[in-house]
């Protein structure tokens, strides 16, 4: 299939790869629990094919579109990022994908499209955390970018990882991928996409808007209210020498710097 | 002789299996079976042993209720202990935080620290419970006679603290937080109404 034959790419990491148990076990996906295996466990039961996506808002192309229609002719190619999680660990990932701009191409977006909108499947049949009364979440979970960061060349839609499809608690059948965010800004199994002049609600950031801002880059000098984000745990860690090291801004993607040019990060966290 | 034997085997059991079991785990760990408990099995192990501490926290504020309902058990005799396996439980959860999850790396302290509030709290909480399980000897109660009662009242705060502990940590989720509260509010409500019985 077309993920077994995804190109290398000039995107790679000298970090080794974490195992892909870990990457596969370890997840936030709050639609299925809360606890880092829940996902592992109960996403099986999520259908991801047929699977289709709704384009909405400031573009031209709108409508329902099945996911193989969408992907028709798109080159994918593997990346090895760094996944940096907003909760201070980190791993590193191949990804199985494509630049998000081939994507929103195919949409012609307006000069009035400011910001792209995600929004994830939210369905109570298939997913116990959406069904869950104790949740803060206002399902469906949300998440948004500036235009200028959803074209940025290292903005990645992903489809497989580790040469695979996608498992389901990785975010199946289509997830975003931006890699000097923190991780809950790549938005996992995508069945809304809508083009907006103004800047979109996203979920953490209305859950707790202190603690989650819009942008959520990678930034060492601004903390967490309640926990540091100037170091992060690498994954897999071992018990009695846990791999702690410095986190970088923009998780060590410094070229997207000009994207900011002007603003304050520490206002804009 | 052979029910009171039972029974302290029972409970003595049940309050170490934890930590024989957790022990357990980070053998195994340590041998090579890297991801028994996850990708970060650091963490793993503070929340298990948090979760224990606050399991017979919970246990040892249960006894006296216990006597008092309809089924009048009377474990008053294990209190003390039960409140040291408490202690230790929280004793290890700091420990394991600093160890498995700081690394002892001093310089995080205060970044992780001291500026926490949640961590403020949970250092209060244990450092409160000292005074209670030093005391916690026969020859203490004797000595202390009436203050020692009065003494180990503040296991109720610890209690409390030990709440804000968790509240301060919600993300996404309230169950924990809403099950270890309610406990804990049966319990103080149970107090108070026999309290107002007795008087």
């Amino acid at each position: 299939n077309a993920v077994a034959q995804a190109k290398e790419s000039a995107y790679k990491l000298d970090d080794p790869v974490a195992p892909y148990s870990a990457v596969t076990s370890y997840n936030n996906f709050y639609e299925f629990g809360y606890d880092k295996d829940d996902p592992a466990r109960l996403a099986g039961r999520m259908k991801t094919d047929p699977w289709s996506v709704t384009v909405e808002g400031e573009c031209d192309v709108t409508g329902t579109f099945n996911l193989e229609d969408i992907l028709k002719g798109i080159m994918l190619e593997e990346r090895i990022y760094r996944l940096r999680c907003v909760e201070a660990w980190s791993m590193v990932i191949p990804w199985i994908g494509f630049p998000l701009k081939d994507l929103v191409g195919r949409f012609r977006p307006r000069s009035t499209a400011k910001y792209i909108e995600f929004i994830t499947l939210a369905d109570k049949k298939q997913m116990p955390g959406v069904a869950s009364v104790f949740s803060t979440i206002d399902w469906p979970y949300r998440e948004g970018l500036r235009m200028d960061e959803a074209m940025h060349p290292l903005t990645l839609m992903a489809v497989g990882l580790y040469g695979e499809v996608l498992p389901n608690q990785n975010g199946a059948p289509l997830r975003l991928v931006v890699p000097w965010k923190y991780g809950f800004k790549s938005i996992k199994s995508i069945v809304g996409i809508r083009f907006t002049e103004q800047q979109p609600h996203t979920t953490w950031n209305q859950i707790a808007p202190h603690e989650y801002g819009f942008y959520a880059n990678v930034n060492p000098e601004v903390d967490h209210p309640r926990w540091s984000q100037a170091r992060e745990r690498v994954l897999p860690g071992n018990l009695f020498s846990p791999r702690r090291v410095d986190t970088r801004m923009f998780n060590g993607y410094d070229e997207v710097a000009p994207l900011y040019k002007g603003m304050d990060l520490k206002v804009n966290y | 002789m052979a029910r009171n034997q039972l029974l302290n085997i029972t409970i003595w059991t049940a309050l170490l299996a934890p930590v024989v079991y957790i022990g357990v785990m980070i053998v195994r760990i340590q041998n090579g079976e890297w991801d028994l408990l996850g990708p970060e099995p650091g963490r793993a192990v503070t929340q298990f042993l948090g979760t224990w501490a606050l399991n017979s926290l919970l246990l040892t504020l249960t006894l006296s209720p216990l006597k008092r309902s309809p089924l009048s058990i009377n474990l008053i005799s294990y209190r003390r202990r039960m409140g040291l396996f408490a202690f230790t439980y929280m004793l290890l959860h700091l420990l394991a935080y600093m160890t498995m999850m700081l690394g002892w790396q001093w310089q995080d302290l205060n970044d992780e620290v001291v500026k926490r509030p949640y961590m403020v709290v949970g250092v209060f909480a244990l450092l409160l419970t000292i005074p209670l399980a030093i005391t916690s000897t026969r020859n203490w109660q004797r000595r202390l006679g009436r203050r020692w009662k009065k003494l180990h009242y503040s296991v109720y705060l610890v209690a409390a603290l030990s709440m804000v502990h968790i509240l301060l940590q919600v993300r996404s989720s309230w169950t924990e937080f809403v099950v270890y509260s309610s406990v804990l509010s049966l319990l103080l409500i149970e107090r108070l109404l026999n309290r107002q019985k007795t008087a």
